[in-house]
């Protein structure tokens, strides 16, 4: 293929990125649309390897044509749109980001994008959700900075009386580096540890012979209970590999294939960081017993977490979805706007708004105790271990438990939507509908509430209103019903 | 435990409850909405309304050399789907991405045109401001008379929901690529055979000018050539060149490499799909890259060449080939089906898609339950679906078969002989032959029996004055069918057995009577019976005796493995030899030999506790002219039922009925079971010929829905809607008896949603039956709807229904009345209450399918826990296994009363459906519960 591509301009950078392991990512590239000569590549990222699997002049080619057809771009105001691309003819797949921004006082259309080859489409597919939830939160940085290069650098020019305009919008390269490298590292880990599809039971607590065996009761009836509640996201740290890696395999058993995909477990050797938005990951504490989990990446990930200490057996949780989202959002938007008011370049650094803006003052009590208990969890806890262990009856009653709360969970949704007409009325109802469900029990309640957002995002949102509640607020409101 | 020190700088909590939206503020494009769900209205719902097209749909679009990007065709062809959705501006965006650049036509150092045979490109794109997003699969089709010979298509799956094309990618990606490749296919033969006509006409061409040229040479005298004959010979040169070059064309076209094709599984292109799939077999194994479209590609004779002219019409004067010209008829129409079939497949809310796929990713683990409650022909529809028109694979779709390896469970646990019957019944085999072996015990009554006195005392026990009481239970018969003598020369069998007789050798056994309870209705509250019924609801409840617990009232048999030896006996010989037992039997011969008691505390327990012993008083009264007559045949299916109802293996499960009463009874809707009733209704139903295989097959959502919504219906109306449903979930039979069969029908779809089937197949449901019923009919149906006809000619059905009264459950509609045992469980309310806010049929059917998922659960449990159905040592009775069953059931699945009895059914379907040889094929339990009746009124 290079062949029919033109080599890339000079003008073109390019950083090449130190990996640990594998990289499935051939590239990322960010790209504009050039009023005269149509699109263009500005950067490019790439693994550095010692063979190229694409050269400068094949990345350039598909990072122009990710480009292509968007003089057309029909998007809303402020819109992050996400293309897909899977060539077969060129053996890629490519993920892009189209957005417009203004950039040396023109407003254009630009492209970050991530290439990978075609081959690790399954692999790519349950992380599309984690690496464009990541590359758009930068992209929203990125646009502010873009804006404020330009206004900042229009002064300086205005005072100093130079022509720079050729510097302007370099900055953002840096501001976008330094999300690509860690997706990067997400992918070359997920690469080597992410959880497969099909988990051998065996490999789990539920083979033990008696519940208890591996693990305390109570605190594997509360780590699965609250896994369940916070929507399958669950963080499981502790001193011992083997340990980590059996409770979060022991968790994967209640996800889907595609979601223990987008599920990590923790390397002995090396301790991975914290990364949001994946589903379960196992993390090591160091060699001093602690461990870190930074807060920022805690409240991006798109679904409440919950924190299983495997050492000294604790299970706290986030608040519910709708709680967990209003935060997320509000600390998106102060961060954004801190970006837009911050006065200096050094004001602007990665990570260092966070820690000088005062409006930064996030309730730190997002883990919490996990407070409702459910009946769904503790009765298949006390049913399954009554199998015989090491033959497929625990898988065949683990598959009729998880039916269950599929069924249970599209049931409601159901529900809400008859009683609502669709979202046309309130929903007013919970209490009857926790009668008619069977899901009196707050916890039972919960994780099926959080099922069904996972397959009908915003459900609540929409059933608990405007969520100003905190947890207990809404249990208060709970009771009025 | 959060350490982080981004987290430790923020100590202030004061400032977060507001924003602080100093000036400069962040503008809006550059934010985030604070409320993604909920602002402007904005529900989980909304985001499908604010598109301007009302579903999904495909859009087939071409970028044409002549017009540029156009829309050819929508699927559906409806101009209310797509609306006021601008489609040329969306091919426009769609068609504007140059997404292979691969280079086709004369590529530099080549003498000749080459193919390229690119390989489809799929890509994810959208219109934010329109809300429309898109799947789309581009290709290219070749023409020979197109710039460069190819014309670039694209197929687009428009939705306006981003999440479910990406979350269905994968799917999508592999429908649209079948459609693409019989499309491909299609085209290369169309190509293929344009190019030799085009090869015949350049030869005649050449013939042509050959001559023309040889007449002007010997014209010519002058030895010179003149301008026409030069022309003539460049044209002559230019016109061999063309056919080389479409010889080469033509040599490409056929020799498309193998693996194009290997991944393409491609059943609408039937035969050329077939063979080339047995040509790129046979190919694999020497020359992958081996020619294989040389058959289809076979030149047509009767084409007639004709005269080429030397200039060929300009680009925009030629019509351009419509894409069925291009990909020959059949392929495109077999393209648009497969089109049709990936719009249907993908229809509706991205919530049901992937509950839908969870759930048969589910379902296939657990093949040892989900024969109970499952809609299989929908669960093999899915995978059918899912599979597209692409071929099986052989055992796909198949219910699983049973192997050891498969599941590893302890043979010990599931052998006849050590699982002891957990529900106090005796486990007679009824090995009823089906299929083609198919074979029934025909039961017919001398009539010495006046049909109006029975009607009379039916009528009587329908007014509640009547309650049967007693205690037993029997599961099946032994070899019910071979036992009996097979031979289709015998005559009749008749065996006078008169109930008397048998009533009083069942009397030797019982001690306690429950006889003649009175007990108008029991419904779990007054306080819950809605308004409008609390009028004739009864004031007050008489209840002779408190209703025995469970550990009483029963007598207990043990279970009699007969061989099948037994068979042989002679007709005529039953008293003599009580262990043969039929169908017929089991009810009435209760005799020493074939009642084996269980152990002393078992029968101590019923000695001494509240087991009926006196048959009713007016049963005994009728008993002295009550002649049974067993009429042992090899009755063909189709002879019975008025000689007009025949007995497939399995029978249908009508899907489809009306809503309302008023609607015909002929309306298609309300279609009869097309084997079993002959009627008017009949007519309208016979081409909805069930497969023998899938019985079920109609099950559709309108069916769910129906089915859910008169069952909402029943469980709001009838007050004693519990009891009715635990003898349906307990395997005893209930007959729906009604006059109107529209009003009967309904109500048995709607109940037939809370019958455990017993195999693979249909559900043990017969929706209408108009002739005397049968012990046979007991054993094959759990539900039936019956015929109640005024007349006394037709008066056999009721007292048919009469004499098996007390061992099934009968729900009168015409009468409202409930005749079947107490239910004091926690499980039914559960499963149907009646003040519950559900709205809609097809809600209620989902929350149904929740909750009997969850029973299975039970049920499996119950059947498979290690150490619940052996002895724990050598000496350990039967009594402590059973008492520790008992204990299990109780305080680990957490059952009460009668839900026990449900879960130990369900248990027992189970363990015959696991330790049956063939799987798929039950075979039916005679079960009968001679426990104490009420009768329920509104």
């Amino acid at each position: 293929m290079s062949a029919l591509c033109p080599p890339p301009s000079p003008a073109v950078a390019k950083t090449e990125i130190a990996l640990n392991g594998e990289s499935p990512l051939l590239a990322a590239t960010f790209a504009y649309w050039d009023n005269i000569l149509g699109p263009r590549v500005r950067h490019i990222w790439a693994p550095k390897t010692e063979q190229g699997l694409l050269s400068d002049g094949e990345i350039t080619f598909l990072a122009n044509h990710t480009l292509n057809g968007e003089i057309l771009r029909n998007a809303e105001s402020g819109a992050i749109d996400v293309k897909f691309f899977v060539l077969s003819e060129k053996g890629v797949i490519i993920v892009s980001l189209i957005f417009d921004g203004n950039w040396n006082g023109d407003r254009s259309t630009y492209g970050l994008s991530i290439i990978l080859p075609q081959t690790e489409l399954s692999f790519y597919l349950p992380l599309h959700r984690v690496c464009v939830d990541r590359l758009t939160h930068i992209i929203r940085k990125g646009r502010i900075w873009m804006h404020k290069e330009r206004q900042e650098n229009v002064q300086k020019i205005v005072l100093e009386g130079t022509e720079r305009m050729e510097d302007q919008g370099q900055s953002i390269i840096p501001m976008l580096t330094g999300e690509v490298i860690p997706v990067m590292e997400l992918l070359s880990s997920m690469k080597s540890h992410c959880v497969s599809a099909e988990i051998d039971i065996a490999d789990t607590v539920l083979n033990d012979d008696d519940i208890g065996d591996s693990c305390h009761e109570g605190f594997l009836l509360n780590a699965i209970s609250s896994h369940l509640q916070t929507c399958g996201c669950s963080v499981v740290v502790g001193s011992s590999a083997e340990k980590v890696n059996k409770i979060v395999r022991t968790l994967c058993l209640f996800l889907t294939p595609a979601e223990r995909k987008c599920s990590r477990l923790c390397d002995a050797e090396s301790s991975f960081k914290y990364e949001s938005g994946l589903f379960v990951q196992g993390l090591l504490k160091d060699s001093t017993g602690s461990f870190v989990l930074p807060f920022r990446q805690v409240m991006y990930a798109p679904y409440p977490t919950t924190h299983i200490d495997v050492d000294v057996n604790a299970v706290k949780q986030m608040p519910p979805c709708h709680e967990h989202i209003y935060n997320q959002r509000r600390y998106m938007r102060s961060e954004l706007t801190a970006f837009w008011r911050a006065t200096s370049e050094e004001d602007m650094a990665q990570d260092t708004i966070i820690y000088t803006d005062e409006s930064f003052t996030p309730d730190l009590n997002i883990f919490q105790d996990v407070l409702h208990r459910d009946t769904l969890v503790r009765a298949f806890l006390d049913q399954v271990f009554h199998l015989k262990p090491g033959l497929s009856l625990r898988s065949t009653f683990l598959a009729q438990f998880l039916l269950v709360l599929h069924r249970k969970a599209l049931t409601l949704i159901k529900y809400i939507e008859d009683d609502t007409q669709k979202g046309k009325k309130p929903f007013k109802s919970l209490r009857n509908l926790k009668i008619d469900l069977d899901l009196t029990a707050e916890g039972d309640l919960n994780i099926i509430m959080a099922l069904a957002e996972k397959i009908k995002p915003g459900l609540h949102s929409f059933i608990f209103g405007r969520p100003f509640y905190t947890s207990v607020q809404e249990r208060d409101v709970l009771m009025t019903f | 435990m959060i350490s982080a020190p981004d987290v430790v700088a923020f100590t202030k909590e004061d400032e977060y409850e507001e924003e602080p939206y100093n000036e400069p503020a962040l503008p809006e494009e550059y934010s985030v909405p604070l409320f993604p769900f909920a602002s402007q209205g904005a529900n989980p719902w909304s985001k499908l309304s604010g598109a301007k097209f009302s579903r999904d749909f495909i859009l087939i679009s071409e970028f044409s050399e002549q017009v540029g990007p156009q829309p050819l065709l929508t699927i559906p062809n409806d101009t209310k789907v797509f609306g006021t959705f601008d489609l040329n501006y969306f091919s426009l965006r769609i068609m504007s991405v140059d997404y292979q650049a691969s280079f086709v036509g004369h590529p530099p150092g080549s003498a000749y045109p080459k193919l390229n045979f690119v390989e489809d490109s799929k890509v994810v794109l959208g219109d934010s401001k329109e809300g429309a997003f898109a799947y789309v699969h581009h290709l290219t089709l070749y023409d020979l008379e197109a710039r460069g010979f190819v014309r670039p298509f694209c197929m687009a799956y428009i939705s306006a929901d981003q999440h479910k094309i990406m979350q269905q990618f994968q799917e999508l990606s592999a429908e649209f690529s079948k459609a693409s490749e019989c499309l491909k296919t299609g085209n290369r033969k169309a190509f293929a055979g344009e190019l030799e006509k085009k090869l015949r006409d350049l030869d005649y061409t050449r013939t042509v000018l050959h001559t023309e040229t040889e007449i002007q040479k010997k014209a010519n005298d002058k030895g010179f050539y003149s301008s026409q004959a030069i022309e003539k010979a460049n044209e002559l040169a230019s016109v061999e060149k063309s056919i080389i070059e479409h010889q080469d064309l033509l040599k490409q076209i056929r020799s498309y490499p193998y693996r194009k094709l290997k991944g393409s599984d491609l059943s609408a292109g039937a035969a050329e799909g077939s063979s080339q799939d047995q040509a790129g077999q046979a190919s694999t194994t020497s020359d992958p890259d081996e020619p294989v479209d040389t058959e289809v590609y076979a030149s047509r004779p009767d084409y007639t060449p004709k005269l080429i002219k030397a200039k060929s019409t300009k680009c925009f004067d030629k019509k351009l080939k419509t894409l069925e010209e291009l990909c020959d008829t059949e392929y495109f129409t077999q393209t648009l089906a497969q089109l049709s079939h990936i719009e249907h497949m993908f229809r509706g809310d991205l919530c049901y898609l992937l509950t839908s796929q969870i759930d048969r990713v589910l379902l296939q683990q657990q093949h040892i339950t989900n024969f109970l409650f499952e809609d299989f022909v929908e669960v093999a529809d899915r995978v059918v679906e899912k599979e597209g028109s692409a071929p099986l694979e052989p055992s796909q779709d198949r219910p699983p078969s049973r192997s050891l390896e498969e599941c590893l469970i302890p043979k010990v646990l599931i052998s006849v002989g050590s699982y002891k019957s957990s529900v106090e019944s005796v486990l007679i085999k009824m090995e009823q032959e089906l299929g083609n072996e198919y074979k029934e015990v025909e039961v017919t009554e001398v009539s010495n029996f006046d049909p109006q006195e029975n009607l009379d005392y039916l009528d009587m026990d329908m007014k509640g004055s009547i309650s049967s009481g007693e205690s037993i239970e029997v599961l099946g018969t032994e070899k019910s069918t071979s036992v009996l003598p097979k031979s289709d020369s015998q005559a009749s069998l008749t065996v006078p057995l008169s109930p008397q007789v048998v009533r009083s050798k069942a009397v030797s056994h019982r001690t306690i009577s429950e006889d003649s309870i009175e007990v108008l209705s029991t419904c779990p509250s007054e306080a819950l019976i809605p308004e409008d019924f609390k009028a004739s609801y009864p004031s007050a409840i008489n209840e002779e005796e408190a209703y025995p617990d469970d550990s009483e009232g029963a007598i207990h048999f043990e279970a009699s493995t007969r061989p099948p030896a037994l068979g042989e006996a002679e007709e005529g010989s039953l008293e003599n030899a009580p262990s043969h037992t039929d169908s017929s039997c089991c009810i009435g011969k209760e005799t020493d030999s074939l009642l084996v008691p269980l152990p002393t505390s078992a029968l101590k327990l019923s000695d001494d506790n509240s087991v009926v012993s006196i048959p009713p008083q007016r049963y005994r009264q009728k008993d002295p002219g009550f002649h049974v007559d067993f009429t042992v045949e090899n009755v063909h299916p189709a002879s019975r039922d008025n000689s007009s109802e025949s007995f497939p293996p399995y029978e249908l499960d009508p899907s489809c009925l009306p809503a309302s009463r008023d609607v015909s009874k002929t309306s298609l809707d309300n279609y009869s079971d097309s084997t079993s009733y002959v009627s008017s209704v009949a007519s309208t139903s016979s081409h909805r010929t069930p497969s023998s295989a899938h019985p079920t097959g109609f099950s559709s959502e309108r069916h769910k829905k129906r089915a859910g919504q008169n069952a909402l219906k029943f469980i709001r109306q009838y007050p004693f809607a519990h009891p009715a449903i635990y003898s349906l979930l307990s395997g005893r039979t209930l007959v729906v008896l009604g006059e109107d069969e529209t009003i009967v029908r309904k109500l048995v779809t709607a109940l037939s949603i809370f019958v455990p089937n017993y195999g693979r197949y249909a559900k043990p449901v017969k929706h209408w039956v108009s002739s005397p019923l049968h012990i046979t009919d007991f054993q094959k149906w759990k539900l039936i709807g019956l015929q109640r006809v005024a007349s006394p000619a037709s008066a056999g059905t009721l007292q048919a229904l009469s004499r098996y009264s007390r061992y099934t459950s009968i729900l009168d509609l015409d009468n409202k009345t409930l005749r079947c045992p107490l239910y004091r469980g926690t499980l039914v309310p559960r499963l149907a209450d009646h003040r519950t806010q559900i709205k809609r049929g097809s809600t209620y059917y989902m929350h149904v399918q929740s909750m009997l998922t969850q029973l299975c659960s039970k049920a499996f449990l119950y059947t498979f826990c290690h150490h619940l159905h052996l002895p724990a040592q050598d000496r350990e009775t039967q009594e402590l296994v059973a008492s520790r069953q008992m204990s299990f059931l109780k305080l680990n699945l957490g059952l009460v009363n009668e839900d026990v009895k449900v879960v130990q059914y369900l248990a027992e379907l189970l363990k015959l459906q696991y330790i049956q040889e063939s799987p798929g094929i039950g075979h039916p339990v005679l079960r009968f519960d001679y426990v104490p009746s009420f009768l329920y009124k509104i």
